[in-house]
Order: C-alpha cells, then structure tokens, then sequence
C-alpha cells in the first residue's frame, strides 16, 4: 500500500464525506435546561465530566469523523487508544453507543440528561441544537 | 493451570456472541504478536526478568493475549474479569490476572475488591496491553524492577474533573502469597505480604504526570540473598503526554529493599517521538543504577506504523551496556552470580555485558 495510493484514497473520502453530509448537530433533549460549550462536550464524551450522559454513533461515520476531530481533538486511533487505557485498568468505559442518526434522536429526545451528535440532517422537534460543526 | 487455559478458551470461543450484547456486558480483548532477538552479547547469554531474550529469535517474551470481561449486576455494582495468556519461563500459561467487584459509590468514587492489578510503575495496569504505550519492549531498566503485576485485596480510586483538567487517587492494600520470583536463572517462591499502595495523577493539556508509591514485606524460599520479610519499597515520577503530533514518556523510579543485601536501585528512562501521519518514530534512553555496584545504559530506537484504528505494527532497536562490573539485567547462573559477588567483596574485577536487541510484533486491542 503505497503513501500517496492512501492520500489519494483519504481525499477522495474528504470529497465524499462532504458531499454526503452538511453539518454536525450536536444536541440535547428540547427540555433539557443544560447548555454546555465545546469544551464540557468534550469532556462528557471523554467520560470526565459526568453531568451529562453521552450518546455515541457506533460505527466511524463522517458525523462521528467531524465531531472527534473537531470537539474533542481526536482521530480514530487516539481515541481507541484512550479508552484502552481505561478499559484495560478497569477506571472508565467508553459512552453507549447506537447504530444511527436516528437512534441517537431517540435516545437524546427520551432523557433530559443525554447528549449527542448527529447529521443535522436527522434533527427533528424533540431535540435542541447546542451548536453545529461545518 | 490447565483450568484457566479452559477458562480462557471458553471466553474467546464465545466473545461474539457476548460482543453483540449491549449495556449489561462488555467484552474486550488485546494481544502482542511478537519476536525479538539479543545479538552481540558474546556467551549467548539472555537477558531480561525472564530471561527469554536470547540469541534465537524468540516469539514467547514479548507475545502475550488477554480478554476481559465486563458484567453490570447492578448499575452501581459490576464484575470484572480478566484471562491472560502469556509464556512464564518457557511454558505457556493461562492466567487469572484479574477478578473483582466494583462498586460505583458516587460518579467520583469506586470500591474494588478481589483480584487486581498492583499500581507500582505508571504502565503497571496495563502492562499487558501493549497497544496502551508506544514501545514493544517497556523499557526493561525501570520495568524489570518489580515482577509482582497482581494482588487479593481492596482499592479505591477517586476521580474528580477540575476546571483544567482531572485528578485520580487510589489507594490499594492486600497481598501475593505463593507468587514467582525469577533470580540466578531459576524460579522461587515469593510471599508479598501487606501490600499497599497509593498513586495520584493530574491530567492537563500539558501531559499527566503521577506519583506512585508501592510496599510490601517480601518473604520467599529464595536461600542466596533471602528477603526474612524485609519491607520492600518502590516509588515511581512519571509524565506522559500525547495530544497528536509530539509524544513524550518519562519515569524515574527508586526501589528499596530495607535491610538485606540488595542494593537500592535508582531508575529512570526519557522518550519522545513524532506522530508522521500513520507512523510513529521514537527514541529512548533508560538507565539502571544498583548503588555502589554499577550501572546498565540503554538506547532504544522505534518505528510504530498504525495499521488501523486496532492494530499497531511495531519495531524496535535496542542497545544495552552495563558497566562498572555490573551484570544488570543479563542472567547470570547461580554459580556466576556467587563469584560476581564474591570479586566484588574482594575488590576484584568483573565482567560488564552488552547487547543488541532486535524486536517486532504486531499489536491490537478489540
């Protein structure tokens, strides 16, 4: 597998991802009182700030791609590196996660006390956007 | 033994199955696929705690596979099970690294008793899981210090997120009875009575840093220099940081074993690497003082390929050196390990040692 076979690779992803989706809608139920900014985000997903429980997309998608990079600053790796560590000494487990945009509506929209992301695409009624990603 | 390599069989033979549940289970496994190989050292010696590195290329050092299981019986009260295989000496055993109960007191606070890991070096807790640090090899200097990795007893950690960052306390007290020690190329019994130990670790922006400290009061059947239930003290300064482009490890240990004659050793090792794309290159310099004897030096030189999000792809250069009569980590029989003792007292010259090490292996966690 040659370097530039794989960059070529990556940006025709890029070109796809940002083709197939607009924005990340980060959100709360339209109830929830909680407001918290990118940084508190990060954290609830990182399962360090606990004031919030976090909703996560099970498989890698672009949504998930733009919210990691974006909000908590890591790629796939760093973050299956992090929860590692704290899976194996026993000290944290990585957020419940669902299988879709939709899943994660639901999920979000039936507790006061989630949080999630999802393409703003799938934003409905029932959930509030704290703020988008481009 | 035969009993937890079944255990462990059964656990990988139905991890699918347990992998599709969801909330109430968790199953996750990690492994090492590995050789390495000590060249230049000219007796055909081995080195290492184990005493595997030798001048054949080897796969039972540095392999090693784990799978851990996760169950919530309450949604404050879980049990946590962790089966390891990995080669003692030169047999392959199955191992029962862990088994505990937690309980989640507060969304800050967990209780665990039952079998655990022992918090002595920063890595200690996963030491099996080499995806969690960028070596294939830890550095053997300060790791090959302590070979106690698990205990029966309680521990509590605190974790509190603060405005810049987060803080872990724990305390853990127990013991080890009927534990291996390896020395003088050989096995012995060893007892690990009244274990405690306690670490803190605040992590910022700018790294993790953690203080550790570890005692026990050793006993064993080990007749050359025995311990008679003399305390052993091990305390660990370590720093870590990573946020994606520069990587820096450092730990400085002192381990001392009160009243007996083996020396107080003063450890330390500094690495830094640069994350290039998918690639990993990495340098590190570790060094083991034994007071009043001599000192082994090593540098270590690594190139990590991240394969996919799971899977690692490591290899590594090592050079080690002792000096001033000090056969370090290198194996020495029992009968060397008399004469090099009996020289020393008599202010005669001794052997220095050193050694290429060559390692690959391919790391992944699930």
């Amino acid at each position: 597998m040659s370097i530039l076979r794989k960059l070529t690779l990556i940006a025709g992803l890029s070109v796809f991802s940002l083709s197939a989706s607009a924005e990340v809608a980060v959100i709360v139920a339209a109830s929830s009182g909680a407001s918290p900014d990118k940084g508190a985000v990060a954290n609830i997903f990182l399962g360090k700030d606990k004031s919030l429980k976090p909703i996560d997309q099970k498989s890698w998608t672009p949504a998930k791609d733009a919210f990691y990079s974006n909000v908590v600053g890591k790629n796939e790796a760093q973050l299956k590196s992090y929860w590692s560590g704290l899976v194996f000494t026993g000290k944290g487990t990585p957020p419940k996660s669902v299988d879709s945009d939709a899943a994660v509506v639901g999920e979000v929209a039936g507790s006061g006390e989630a949080i999630g992301y999802v393409d703003s695409a799938a934003v409905n009624d029932s959930v509030k956007v704290l703020f988008t990603l481009p | 033994m035969k009993k937890s390599t079944l255990a462990l069989a059964i656990a990988l033979a139905s991890a699918p199955a347990l992998a599709l549940e969801q909330g109430e289970h968790r199953f996750n496994a990690f492994g090492t696929l590995g050789v390495t190989y000590l060249g230049g050292e000219e007796d055909g010696r081995s080195f290492g705690i184990e005493g595997q590195t030798t001048d054949s290329w080897r796969g039972d050092q540095l392999s090693k596979f784990g799978a851990q299981l996760q169950y919530g019986l309450t949604d404050t009260l879980g049990v946590t099970v962790q089966l390891t295989a990995k080669a003692d000496q030169d047999t392959w055993k199955g191992n029962l690294e862990w088994l505990y109960l937690s309980y989640q007191a507060t969304d800050e606070l967990m209780f665990r008793a039952g079998r655990l890991r022992t918090p002595i070096y920063m890595y200690s807790e996963t030491l099996d899981v080499g995806y969690t640090y960028p070596w294939l090899r830890l550095p053997d200097e300060v790791y090959g210090q302590v070979q106690l990795t698990n205990y029966e007893g309680f521990d509590m950690v605190y974790n509190r997120g603060l405005p810049f960052g987060n803080l872990t306390f724990q305390v853990a007290v127990g013991q080890a009875k009927d534990r291996e020690l390896f020395s003088a190329d050989d096995q012995y019994d060893i007892d690990y009575d009244d274990v405690f130990a306690a670490n803190i670790a605040l992590s910022t922006d700018y790294g993790m840093v953690r203080v550790g400290y570890a005692e026990s009061s050793l006993k064993d059947g080990f007749d050359l220099r025995p311990f008679d239930g003399n305390k052993g003290k091990f305390t660990s300064l370590g720093y870590q940081y990573d946020q994606g482009t520069v990587v820096v490890n450092a730990e400085a240990t002192k381990r001392v074993i009160e009243g007996t004659a083996f020396p107080t050793l003063d450890a330390f090792y500094v690495m830094s690497g640069y994350h290039l794309g998918d690639f990993l290159p990495h340098l590190t310099y570790s060094q083991l003082d034994e007071e009043g004897t001599g000192r082994q030096s090593s540098w270590i030189a690594g190139l990590n390929y991240q394969l996919t999000p799971t899977v690692v792809l490591k290899s590594e250069y090592k050079r080690v050196d002792t000096s001033g009569g000090y056969a370090g980590q290198f194996v020495e029989t029992r009968s060397e390990v008399i004469t090099r003792a009996g020289r020393n007292a008599l202010g005669l010259p001794t052997a220095n040692y050193d050694g290429d090490i060559v390692s690959f292996g391919v790391e992944f966690v699930y």
